[in-house]
């Protein structure tokens, strides 16, 4: 890990509004991150929390239908994202930020060989001519751990598993030589025991190449698996962000302990109700101030309903975790000190 | 029906416009006829627009605003007769042979191939040769030629319902055929077929007018476009206007129909907010953030 050069990837008081019929939603609220070379970092949150639209929606990748005001910063090697017209992003999609997708099934063009899909992008991002291409697409299923690339070459996607076709798409992801790749919910639609090769995958190639990952996930075994690091979204904004096995093993925002409470427990008897946190996230159409978890968190204060807790860092401890909850934070000193 | 309300404060209104006009002109045409359409007036005859007569009159010096308001009725009604006929026929042969299967659908399906080869007009002609021109032979000959797309179209949204989950979950559950038909499957067939009947009736006002032209549809003294057409243009370099309104109306209904088609069908997609709605969405949000920033700066 070098973590000494700067970022690969940052945002900045990213804001992302979206608008479409007679809704308009505020997907994300005010979140900066950072990521850099080599670096494992997970983005965890239940569905709607904002965690795809943030990561891939300063890359122009955002939903159909809707209108998308964007506004903060998104900054990729020395470039300011967000300033980018729509061609020089097509550019850096595929080149700096290989995406890996969550249903390799629906990603891949059925009608087509992957053999070739794979060389055709290597032929749009590297410029290689056919031949090349073709070498470049083999090479990619070989490291992906396809066995027997040259027949895979010619399958069509209906003729492989889930599992192989997500090493084909991790293939895709790859052949732009990314520095970046992100990985949005990869292993949710495989068998558990293929979720671990991909996994395991995921983190040879990092090794090899020193690229960053960005694994957007909710499940919560992926992240103590893989990640370095742990952002948790909750409502467009992070509440927590650390070391992957401080906020894992020691987390400080309520809502990320409950997360973690309601991750189900072998050790615990069947006849255990499971924990989970009372009420539902909060609508995103309307701005209201204070804490987005006030409503549901058991230590809420009344300053929580009227104050934006700021996402301060954790004093006393050997590294740096960020949490955006005072009334904890407060807790945590007051023990230190007694 | 909340539901129903809201989704018509976001209706397409001035798509839907054109049509309500229509249909509005036709329900009342009764009373916005200035004189009995089919009234001749032997002492006003092709006429120009005068305060008399609006729009002037035809050779036998029937007032044509009269003749034109009537025919929207004409027109609307037989439209809608044929058009409910059709869609009844094709929703009712077409599920039957999705839902039966077997030998009955292929059956089925050849008779609506059959049906679907020879242009809707042929078969409307030769129905009509045989039954002999007027009104209801018209109505008849139209709605034969006119439910095979229909049809087609239930049958092929009924095999794809039927593979999904949510039927099979419903007969494990124990739900009969005629549950599951009514509950699971017909609402998505309506919800295509009607879309796509929108559309489809100005062509059928059209095949209306078509067939009145060619003297096998709407009898004399009836008003009705088609047949007002073929009576003006004996008369076009005396008053255009006989042939050029009528044409218009007719050329207004078909467009307005396919427009309202087109909204329906994108009605489905969800869309971006554009234009007005997006800048008052975005004033509103910016309103809220700074309502916001100001409770948030409080000590």
């Amino acid at each position: 890990m070098s973590t000494a050069s700067g970022p690969i990837y940052e945002v900045g008081d990213l804001v992302i509004d979206l608008y479409a019929g007679n809704v308009s939603v505020r997907a994300v609220d005010g979140v900066s991150f950072a990521i850099h070379p080599g670096e494992t970092v997970a983005i965890v949150g239940e569905s709607g929390s904002g965690k795809t639209v943030m990561t891939l929606g300063p890359l122009g990748l955002l939903p159909e239908g809707v209108t998308v005001d964007i506004r903060g910063r998104a900054q990729s090697g020395g470039q300011d994202l967000l300033t980018l017209g729509p061609r020089r992003l097509s550019e850096l999609r595929g080149r700096s930020f290989g995406v890996v997708f969550q249903d390799p099934i629906s990603a891949l063009n059925p009608m087509k060989r992957v053999g070739p899909q794979l060389a055709a992008q290597a032929r749009r991002l590297t410029g290689a001519t056919g031949r090349e291409a073709r070498q470049a697409a083999l090479d990619l299923l070989k490291r992906t751990g396809i066995p027997d690339p040259d027949d895979r070459y010619f399958r069509y996607p209906h003729e492989m598993s889930g599992g192989m076709l997500q090493r084909v798409m991790i293939a895709l992801a790859l052949a732009g030589k990314p520095k970046v790749l992100i990985a949005d919910e990869p292993t949710t639609a495989l068998d558990a025991t293929v979720q671990a090769q991909i996994l395991e995958l995921i983190r040879q190639l990092q090794r090899e190449d020193g690229i960053a990952v960005l694994l957007i996930t909710h499940d919560i075994g992926v992240v103590s698996r893989v990640a370095d690091r742990v952002i948790v979204l909750y409502a467009g904004r992070i509440a927590e962000e650390g070391p992957a096995f401080e906020v894992l093993t020691a987390p400080i925002h309520p809502y990320t302990i409950g997360l973690l409470d309601s991750v189900p427990d072998l050790r615990k008897s069947i006849g255990e109700p499971r924990q989970g946190i009372p009420g539902v996230p909060p609508d995103q159409s309307m701005l209201v101030p204070g804490c987005r978890f006030a409503e549901r968190c058991p230590k809420v204060e009344p300053r929580c309903r009227t104050h934006r807790p700021p996402l301060d860092q954790v004093r006393g401890r050997a590294v740096v975790q960020r949490v955006a909850c005072p009334p904890q934070l407060r807790a945590l000193r007051e023990m230190a000190d007694a | 029906m909340t539901e129903l309300l809201k989704s018509l404060r976001t209706w397409p209104w001035h798509i839907v416009a054109p049509v309500l006009l229509f249909v509005a002109v036709a329900v009342l045409a009764p009373w916005l006829t200035p004189y009995d359409p089919a009234a001749q007036d032997y002492m006003s005859i092709l006429q120009g627009p005068s305060w008399a007569h609006w729009l002037g009159t035809d050779y036998l010096g029937r007032d044509l605003l009269s003749r034109i308001i009537g025919g929207a009725r004409v027109s609307l009604t037989a439209m809608s007769i044929v058009l409910l006929a059709a869609l009844i026929l094709g929703v009712v042969v077409g599920s039957l042979a999705g839902y039966i299967g077997g030998r009955f659908e292929v059956v089925m399906i050849s008779a609506i191939d059959i049906f679907l080869a020879l242009p809707s007009l042929v078969i409307a002609l030769a129905l009509i040769g045989i039954m002999g021109p007027g009104y209801w032979s018209m109505i008849v000959a139209l709605t034969l030629a006119w439910w095979a797309n229909y049809a087609r179209m239930s049958r092929a949204v009924v095999v794809a319902e039927l593979r999904q989950p949510y039927i099979e979950a419903a007969r494990i559950m124990g739900a009969n055929h005629l549950h599951i038909f009514s509950r699971h499957i017909l609402p998505s067939v309506l919800a295509l077929v009607v879309v796509y009947a929108s559309a489809d009736a100005g062509a059928l006002v059209l095949a209306i007018a078509t067939l009145s032209f060619l003297g096998l549809g709407v009898e004399p003294p009836t008003p009705e476009w088609g047949q007002m057409l073929v009576d003006g243009m004996g008369y076009l370099e005396d008053n255009p206007a006989l042939v050029i309104l009528p044409g218009l109306a007719l050329t207004l209904v078909v467009v307005s129909f396919n427009l309202l088609g087109e909204a329906f069908a994108l009605s489905k997609v969800p869309r971006p907010a554009r234009g007005l709605t997006l800048s008052r969405r975005r004033r509103d949000r910016a309103k809220e953030e700074a309502a916001r920033a100001q409770v948030e700066a409080r000590p």
